[in-house]
């Protein structure tokens, strides 16, 4: 007890914090399927950095390049030197599934940074404002949500064209209501409490008030819903590229791997089994993940 | 603890199942369609035989095609899904034998053509009447090729040029004699005639009804009539009790579409589709292991890349040689079609006349291919292609394209594709830039004027490489008013030699028919000019 309590006097300024994420940790760290579905996200990103990286340094780490064909080796099985078997076109699968994993974390990431930008911005204005900015953002933002989601990129995918970065910016408009909605929310709750009144009592103008002092008092259930985003962006990406809107060819994506390999699914599944598993994998591993960080940022769950 | 099972779970079967069901749309929606179409046959109860145990009717036949007819009115349809439909519905004046491209009386029962070969006298049959209930005469046949011929025809009319270019003038003698001009001699004329494109005889009375295009309620003499089109789903066909000849063996004929590969051989092997086309080497064993049949009847059709020879890099004849010396055909050819399909050297296949072994586009050579790829600067190009399976390439124009490109990438080229569904992969052909394109031809009259011509006329939506040879035309020319025989295959041959030496085209593979037959089907026939005639078709 006494050692504990010295530490705070040594630095007062950051107890608090500190203590929050360490609970927060505490509580994370005895659920074995968000430290699984942890793990998973920390191997998936140490690939993708280290593929990544690896391309762009010119360094060959992945047993194959996984673009390049080889029509005299199409369609091996699984075996010692294709791990996963190769191709219609006799590439890697095995490399390209790798080399997928980068671009699946990259637009999962990309999405929800994109969504998360604009809705934080239109949820935060529509619940602080109230009245009219209000109503006229969250009807927009229930036209949209009205809409089925994978439809409504699809319909962009075939005005904007074929593309990643289309994919992202598609997929990224589809899910700014849902964050929009939950920062709308909270703000409204958050906006009635003490610290909000004080701040403005003090003479804080509106835009600190909202960033400075409402948002971080409500960023768990935004985190919360982002990590479980990823998994949906992921997922949205795959299905965008399984129906052939996704990505320009050759470049490997899960869906798009997936989705050419559909006609040989009973000539050759072992083209079609890994991109699924793969996909599977990751969306299983941030929802796990995201599960357990709801229960981990919400005080009343909390394991002590 | 429970609640995260469950999300594992919940999870898994999101991901299964979001796939899953994008992918299986095709495959499912129409199968109330066939279903029906017995049922509703047997209330109607007109001398039906008992439909079969297990299944559908013997009365039904359904054919899975992978796309959409373009047009139903032969004067719009240039494709060989429209083709394999229109064969049923209408008919020329002269037809192709049942398996051979031997030209036979049809509508007209006898013909004369002058010593000069500029005029033809056609006999017609009598009494036969149109689906719609009206006669067909002489009339009918000069208002048929008269909105075809140079002036009338519209843009969108891809045969008109073909067949009726040289026709000055088409006059009705008498009720049934019908006479045709022509501004100079073609050998190939009576052979177009019988195509099932252009020639074709509408019924008058419908093209006046349907504003001159009867796409939407088709309208001929054929031993089919129409019944109903239902976009991206399916065209029901009914027998025509009327028929001047031996009406069709079977009540019903639908035509389903079912775009993918795997989902139409899924489809026959379910029993829910009688007769599939469009099939590729890796689904021959799945249809034979379920006791279906694969038939494969002699084509004459070529797969073949058009370079763009008027606009950006493949301008350079220099760089198109280059390309072609990056492409390593017979071992693309074998890999994608697993030995179902023949390497081409030439644009002609080698059942027509003229076609030549000996002759043969730049070999392959990738080491020579980059050094003058990086000489000329060319790093990148544009590609665009089909996106479904054709006949002359099973495994789908992108399949192909993605093979060219990972060739092109070890020479240092970087290809981007843009794939599009085939109805608007022919309008993208005509409006968008690009410096490759994937596309095949189907021979429709047996000539090799009927393949060669293509880079000959300057018609954008035929001609992809937008070629243009004096020398290449005037060969073309020659040819036309040359009478068959070893001086006119001579000129084919010379005009191979063109294309070999000009590369506006690479030819890459000959392909074979191959479809996928139930054991209950009987008779049926793939023909190299007139697809799937289905009127002695039965099934038990």
């Amino acid at each position: 007890m006494l050692g504990k309590k010295q530490k705070p006097v040594e630095v007062p300024g950051q107890e608090k914090p500190e203590s929050e994420l360490h609970a927060v940790w505490e509580s994370l760290r005895v659920n074995k399927t968000a430290i699984f579905g942890m793990v998973i996200i920390i191997i998936l990103v140490a690939v993708a950095l280290v593929t990544f990286l690896a391309d762009a340094a010119g360094i060959q780490i992945l047993p194959y390049d996984p673009n390049e064909t080889d029509m005299t080796a199409s369609f091996v099985k699984p075996c010692a030197e294709h791990w996963f078997g190769t191709d219609e076109l006799g590439r890697d699968i095995f490399s390209r599934i790798l080399d997928g994993t980068k671009i699946s974390l990259f637009v999962g990431f990309a999405v929800v940074i994109f969504s998360l930008f604009f809705g934080i911005i239109l949820g935060a204005v529509a619940g602080y404002k109230g009245g009219v900015v209000d109503t006229v953002i969250m009807r927009i933002m229930d036209i949209m949500l009205s809409i089925p989601g994978i439809l409504f990129a699809i319909t962009l995918m075939a005005a904007l064209g074929k593309g990643l970065d289309k994919a992202i910016v598609a997929i990224g408009i589809v899910a700014i209501p849902e964050y929009a909605r939950i920062v709308r929310g909270s703000v409204l709750s958050a906006k009635e409490s003490d610290y909000t009144q004080a701040a403005r009592v003090i003479g804080n103008r509106d835009l600190r008030i909202i960033f400075k002092h409402i948002l971080p008092n409500i960023i768990s259930p935004i985190i919360v819903r982002a990590t479980l985003g990823i998994s949906g962006a992921i997922l949205d990406t795959a299905a965008l590229g399984f129906l052939g809107l996704g990505v320009q060819p050759p470049v490997a994506e899960w869906g798009d791997m997936l989705g050419r390999a559909k006609g040989y699914i009973f000539a050759a599944p072992y083209t079609l089994v890994f991109p699924g598993l793969a996909i599977t994998l990751v969306v299983l591993a941030f929802n796990l993940f995201g599960d357990g960080l709801s229960d981990a940022l919400d005080p009343k769950s909390r394991k002590r | 603890m429970k609640k995260r099972v469950l999300a594992v779970l919940l999870t898994g079967a999101l991901a299964v199942s979001l796939l899953a069901g994008c992918g299986g749309g095709a495959g499912d929606t129409t199968t109330g369609e066939t279903g029906d179409a017995p049922a509703a046959e047997q209330g109607s109860g007109d001398e039906t035989e008992a439909p079969a145990e297990g299944g559908e009717g013997s009365d039904t036949i359904t054919f899975g095609q992978a796309a959409d007819p373009r047009s139903l009115d032969p004067a719009f349809a240039d494709d060989g899904e429209s083709t394999k439909i229109n064969t049923n519905i209408y008919e020329g004046l002269v037809r192709y034998s049942d398996t051979t491209t031997e030209i036979q009386p049809s509508l007209a029962e006898s013909w004369e053509v002058s010593d000069d070969g500029l005029t033809y006298t056609f006999h017609l049959r009598q009494g036969v009447k149109f689906h719609d209930g009206t006669d067909f005469n002489a009339e009918a046949v000069k208002i048929n090729f008269d909105r075809q011929l140079p002036g009338n025809a519209t843009e969108d009319m891809p045969y008109a040029g073909f067949v009726f270019a040289a026709v000055t003038e088409v006059t009705a003698e008498d009720d049934y004699t019908v006479v045709i001009k022509l501004s100079e001699a073609q050998t190939p004329f009576l052979a177009n005639l019988a195509m099932i494109q252009g020639s074709p005889i509408v019924s008058p009375a419908a093209l006046e009804a349907n504003d001159n295009n009867v796409t939407n309620s088709p309208c001929g003499t054929g031993p089919y009539k129409f019944v109903s089109w239902d976009t991206n789903q399916s065209v029901v066909l009914e027998r025509f009790e009327d028929y001047w000849g031996e009406p069709a063996k079977t009540k019903n004929l639908i035509f389903r579409i079912i775009p993918d590969n795997s989902a139409r051989v899924i489809a026959l092997n379910n029993g829910e589709v009688d007769v599939i086309d469009g099939i590729d080497a890796m689904v021959v064993d799945q249809i034979s292991q379920s006791g279906n049949n694969v038939q494969t009847d002699e084509a004459m059709m070529t797969n073949y890349m058009a370079f763009n020879t008027t606009e950006g890099v493949c301008k350079d004849v220099e760089v198109r040689r280059a390309l072609v010396q990056a492409l390593n055909v017979p071992e693309m050819v074998q890999t994608l079609y697993q030995g179902y399909d023949q390497p081409a050297t030439t644009f002609l296949p080698s059942s027509l006349p003229g076609y030549d072994s000996t002759i043969a586009p730049p070999a392959y050579d990738p080491e020579a291919a980059q050094k003058v790829l990086a000489d000329k600067g060319v790093t990148s190009l544009h590609i665009i292609t089909y996106s479904v399976a054709r006949p002359y390439n099973t495994v789908g124009g992108q399949k192909l394209a993605e093979a060219v490109q990972g060739y092109l990438s070890k020479v240092g080229v970087e290809c981007t594709i843009d794939a599009y569904d085939w109805t608007t992969f022919k309008e993208k052909a005509q409006t968008d830039t690009y410096d490759l394109l994937f596309a095949g031809w189907g021979g429709d009259n047996g000539d090799p004027d009927n393949f060669l011509n293509l880079l000959a006329t300057d018609d954008i939506s035929m001609n992809y490489s937008h070629f243009s040879s004096d020398e290449y035309k005037k060969l073309i020319a020659d040819g036309l008013v040359t009478p068959v025989g070893d001086e006119r295959s001579a000129i084919y041959t010379e005009c191979e030699k063109i294309i070999a030496d000009q590369v506006p085209i690479l030819p890459i593979s000959h392909a074979n028919f191959m479809c996928g037959v139930s054991p209950r089907v009987n008779g049926f026939f793939y023909h190299v000019a007139q697809a799937t005639k289905f009127a002695n078709v039965t099934k038990n």
